[in-house]
């Protein structure tokens, strides 16, 4: 009994410690607690605005995008529900909470569902840490057998075991390289979702004063080719395509249209 | 077509020695002789005229001689060109150099060239004629045209059929990088004119464009024709497609891979690369329409003129690749703002002459369950801005965004078909007419806008609308209720951070995701080539065992011959027979002590029975200490060398 006592006294300690050490943990907590509050209370704006502080502050997360998407659509922008929630599948690809909401504010704002295939939901769950760990481990342990390979000095059943690691190491390498190579091709583009309050206005050319081509829905994802001033030049999943007004569209990576597009 | 003799593959030292030779054999006191001539006596302000002296019967000695081209009031010397000739005709040689001067007049009026001497190096005078020029006023002709016709060469026409143009004759082409435009352009409305080069030839490569019109409205695809002509002793590459000059027009992709034909243009074999595309303009007015077309092509290069020698310089005459931007004829488009007056509310900037069509799909559904509209809009026309037929607001349907999917005719993209699906919902059951769905478009050909009535079928629906089920507002609910936020089934907020992520930059845009990988492949191809190399390098113990071999069998052969000198037959039969054991050992791959004359016999009976006598002698040597008899050793080396000889290894 007296060593449990000492044990809780001892991880009280701990905790103690921690909270002083780590301040910001306790206050991310509360603030999301804050944020989630506010959500429960019905009051959706001050929710989301105390969720986008928080990702200002301490960055991006599927939870975050997630919640403050709910925030958005509880606050009828369906706009911002719907380019949060397309950052958190974009986090998350697989959570299956965020395409049901994803899917169900799509439904709402009047627009075709757009789920995930199993396939874009695999190549996109895998992170680009891991890609990368894979492809330097590879070629890490490629190196290592072929130094051991190499050395004189190494016993003769080392070489042989380098050897056989070169030989089994080589076609996976270059499997996974070209993998990765066609994972970067298919998240390549660039994406944003009209945020304009109900639709955004699609022109011919770059400028204020060229003519109409139609609208596009508050909400749409939509893919980003060019851009030219102020303007994007975009191409809906309907095959709708013209020039919109940056301030219409935002990215769903923050900072992508910053980034000349490749073509 | 290729040349029966490539000139590129005689060597270049063996041309010199040639020209020399033949330098040589000019005769050393020719008749010199002076010749000129007017490319075309009549032509416009401001177009060039080449005038080309030349002289004849020149020496191999004789060097460019110092022509001054006599001041003429309002003709200006835009240039001059030099060139030097060897003609072999019946076994004689006949060298002449050339002098052009590329003229221009600033103002009408007739020309004359006044006689003026020429002084060739050796000190004698060539007198040349009077040159008569007249020069016309072109200042009201427009300015794509030249009205008068030059006479040579008569303009010459394309004979291939091109894209028919219901709109007047296309312009002609550009002066192309130095060759003079072409003569007439007016040769009907089938026909493209071909800018020539100085000489009269057509130009080596040309470009030219032909828009079906040249009216227009804002939007409209006018379909155009690219031509790309390339002579045939043209070595021309194109380093791009053609693009649009300018940004008055946006064009359809081109395709990759042209459609290539052989035509004859003024008689000359070309290569014909077109393409069917068509553009349009965002914006009203008249524009003009030029394209052009980054180019190599292979150009011969003079040798500078200053050379000792011209004969010379003309053999170091080349071809170089040069680098050319085509540029093509121009085409004014007059671009018509579409009317204001009459146009519909659903119209999106379709322009042509089209049809519209739908259908739906179930006839029968329940409540909630989609209905699929499908429509098909089919014609010519400007589909990018082809939308499907708006539906007339109807509280009975709820409607989706349409999917579209177009399917081409033709090349330009201007004929095709696009479909539409959209899914509708009825939001209550009984037989529901669907939506009117309307589809607009402006026909340029009526200058009017046509509105399309699609006729869609009525839907029986059957059961009812699910009742949703709605959360009850906070009582300190300030948020503005709107239509849009999804009342059931949304899925609660999450009560844990998750993990943090400063932003959402993909690591593949960093500099060190590349670096990385890309460094540690590269250790690794070098650790491969590195490995190879070491490999390479190894000795092999084979190469050794062949080589020291070898070095014993010239070290017997060696002991042989000095004993067949010394006239010592112990040695000579042991070396001998060493000799022998050392070159069937290698044949048969065993060791050369092993191989007696039982083990001979067993592998090769018949070359066994011509070594017995030398290997008994051998034995004889070895037990005895000496050979028996009188023996002649060089008879016995020559039988050695023999069967050396035959017991080669493979």
């Amino acid at each position: 009994m007296q060593f449990l006592i000492q044990r809780a006294g001892l991880l009280l300690r701990l905790f103690a410690l921690a909270l002083v050490l780590f301040p910001s943990l306790v206050r991310a907590d509360t603030d999301l607690d804050a944020a989630n509050h506010a959500y429960t209370a019905g009051s959706y704006e001050e929710s989301a605005k105390l969720l986008q502080q928080l990702i200002t502050s301490r960055g991006y997360s599927a939870s975050l995008c997630f919640n403050l998407g709910n925030a958005e659509a509880r606050a009828g922008h369906p706009g911002l529900a719907l380019l949060n929630y397309e950052r958190a599948r974009y986090l998350a690809p697989g959570d299956p909470d965020i395409d049901h909401n994803l899917q169900l504010a799509r439904k709402q704002a009047g627009l075709n569902t757009n789920s995930y295939r199993w396939w874009q939901i695999m190549l996109r769950s895998i992170s680009w840490t891991i890609w990368f760990g894979l492809i330097v481990g590879c070629l890490t342990l490629l190196l290592i057998a072929i130094i051991g390979s190499s050395l004189k000095s190494s016993p003769p059943a080392f070489r042989k075991i380098c050897k056989a690691v070169f030989f089994i190491f080589i076609p996976l390498t270059l499997l996974l390289g070209f993998v990765e190579l066609s994972v970067i091709g298919f998240n390549h583009r660039i994406e944003g979702v009209i945020v304009a309050p109900d639709k955004a206005t699609l022109r011919y050319s770059p400028f204020e004063s060229a003519d109409s081509t139609g609208t596009i829905p508050e909400g749409e994802l939509v893919t980003v080719e060019d851009r030219h001033n102020d303007y994007l030049r975009i191409e809906a999943r309907n095959g709708h395509y013209g020039w919109i007004q940056q301030k219409d569209i935002e990215p769903v990576v923050p900072g992508s249209f910053d980034i000349q597009p490749s073509n | 077509m290729k040349p029966a003799f490539d000139f590129r593959l005689f060597p270049r030292g063996l041309v010199l020695l040639l020209a020399w030779m033949v330098l040589a054999a000019l005769p050393s006191r020719a008749a010199v002789s002076l010749s000129q001539q007017i490319d075309q006596p009549e032509a416009n302000v401001g177009d060039e005229v080449t005038v080309t002296f030349t002289i004849q019967g020149v020496r191999t000695d004789m060097n460019f001689p110092d022509i001054q081209f006599p001041k003429v009031a309002g003709l200006q010397v835009l240039g001059t060109s030099q060139a030097t000739n060897i003609t072999i005709v019946n076994g004689s040689f006949t060298g002449s150099i050339s002098e052009s001067f590329h003229i221009s007049a600033s103002r009408p009026g007739n020309y004359v060239i006044p006689s003026f001497d020429i002084s060739t190096p050796d000190g004698g005078v060539l007198h040349t004629q009077p040159i008569n020029l007249h020069i016309l006023d072109n200042s009201n002709a427009p300015p794509s045209a030249v009205p008068t016709q030059a006479p040579t060469p008569p303009p010459q026409v394309v004979t291939t059929p091109v894209l028919p143009n219901n709109n007047g004759p296309v312009v002609m082409p550009p002066n192309n990088g130095g060759v003079t435009p072409p003569a007439n352009p007016n040769q009907g409305t089938s026909s493209i004119s071909v800018p020539t080069e100085p000489g009269g030839r057509p130009a080596r490569v040309f470009l030219a464009i032909s828009p079906t019109t040249t009216d227009a409205y804002v939007g409209e695809s006018i379909p155009v024709r690219i031509e790309f002509y390339i002579r045939y002793d043209s070595d021309a590459q194109q380093n791009s497609l053609p693009t649009i000059r300018g940004s008055d027009f946006l064009m359809n992709n081109l395709s990759v891979h042209p459609m290539e034909e052989d035509v004859l243009v003024m008689n000359e074999p070309y290569r014909r690369e077109s393409w069917l595309t068509a553009i349009s303009a965002p914006k009203g007015g008249d524009f003009p329409l030029q394209m052009d077309h980054d180019t190599y092509w292979s150009k011969p290069v003079q040798a500078p003129n200053n050379f000792p020698d011209p004969f010379v310089s003309m053999f170091l005459a080349r071809p170089q690749l040069v680098h050319q931007n085509i540029v093509s004829n121009q085409a004014m488009i007059h671009v018509h703002e579409l009317p204001q007056e009459g146009r519909p509310a659903n119209f999106t900037g379709a322009i042509g002459h089209l049809l519209a069509s739908g259908t739906a799909q179930p006839s029968s559904v329940t409540v909630g369950e989609p209905v699929t509209l499908h429509f098909t809009i089919s014609g010519e026309g400007n589909f990018d801005y082809v939308r499907s037929p708006a539906l007339t607001p109807d509280p009975n349907w709820k409607s989706y965004v349409p999917r579209a999917k177009m399917q081409y005719d033709d090349e330009s993209h201007t004929q095709g078909t696009k479909i539409f699906d959209q899914e509708i919902i009825p939001q209550k059951n009984g037989t529901l007419p669907l939506p009117a769905a309307n589809f607009s478009y402006f026909d340029p050909n009526t200058k009017q806008y046509v509105t399309q009535s699609v006729a869609l079928p009525s839907i029986t629906v059957t059961g009812s609308m699910p009742v949703a089920t709605t959360e009850t507002p906070a009582a300190n609910d300030t948020t503005t209720a709107t239509p849009f936020a999804p009342a059931a089934g949304i899925i609660p907020n999450r009560i844990e951070l998750g993990s943090l992520s400063e932003n959402l930059t993909p690591a593949y845009r960093q500099p060190w995701f590349w670096t990385v990988q890309g460094g540690l492949a590269a250790l690794v191809v070098l650790g491969v080539v590195l490995a190879i190399i070491r490999a390479r390098g190894k000795p092999n113990p084979d190469h050794a065992e062949r080589a020291l071999r070898e070095r014993t069998l010239h070290q017997e052969e060696d002991a042989m011959s000095d004993a067949v000198r010394r006239n010592d037959s112990a040695a000579f039969f042991l070396a001998a027979r060493h000799t022998i054991q050392l070159q069937l050992g290698a044949r048969w791959r065993v060791k050369p002590e092993a191989l007696t004359l039982t083990e001979i016999r067993q592998r090769d009976p018949e070359l066994a029975e011509t070594l017995t006598p030398l290997f008994a002698q051998a034995d004889e040597v070895i037990y005895s200490g000496r050979a028996s008899g009188e023996i002649d050793l060089a008879q016995w080396e020559q039988h050695v060398r023999r069967e050396l000889l035959q017991a080669q290894p493979a």
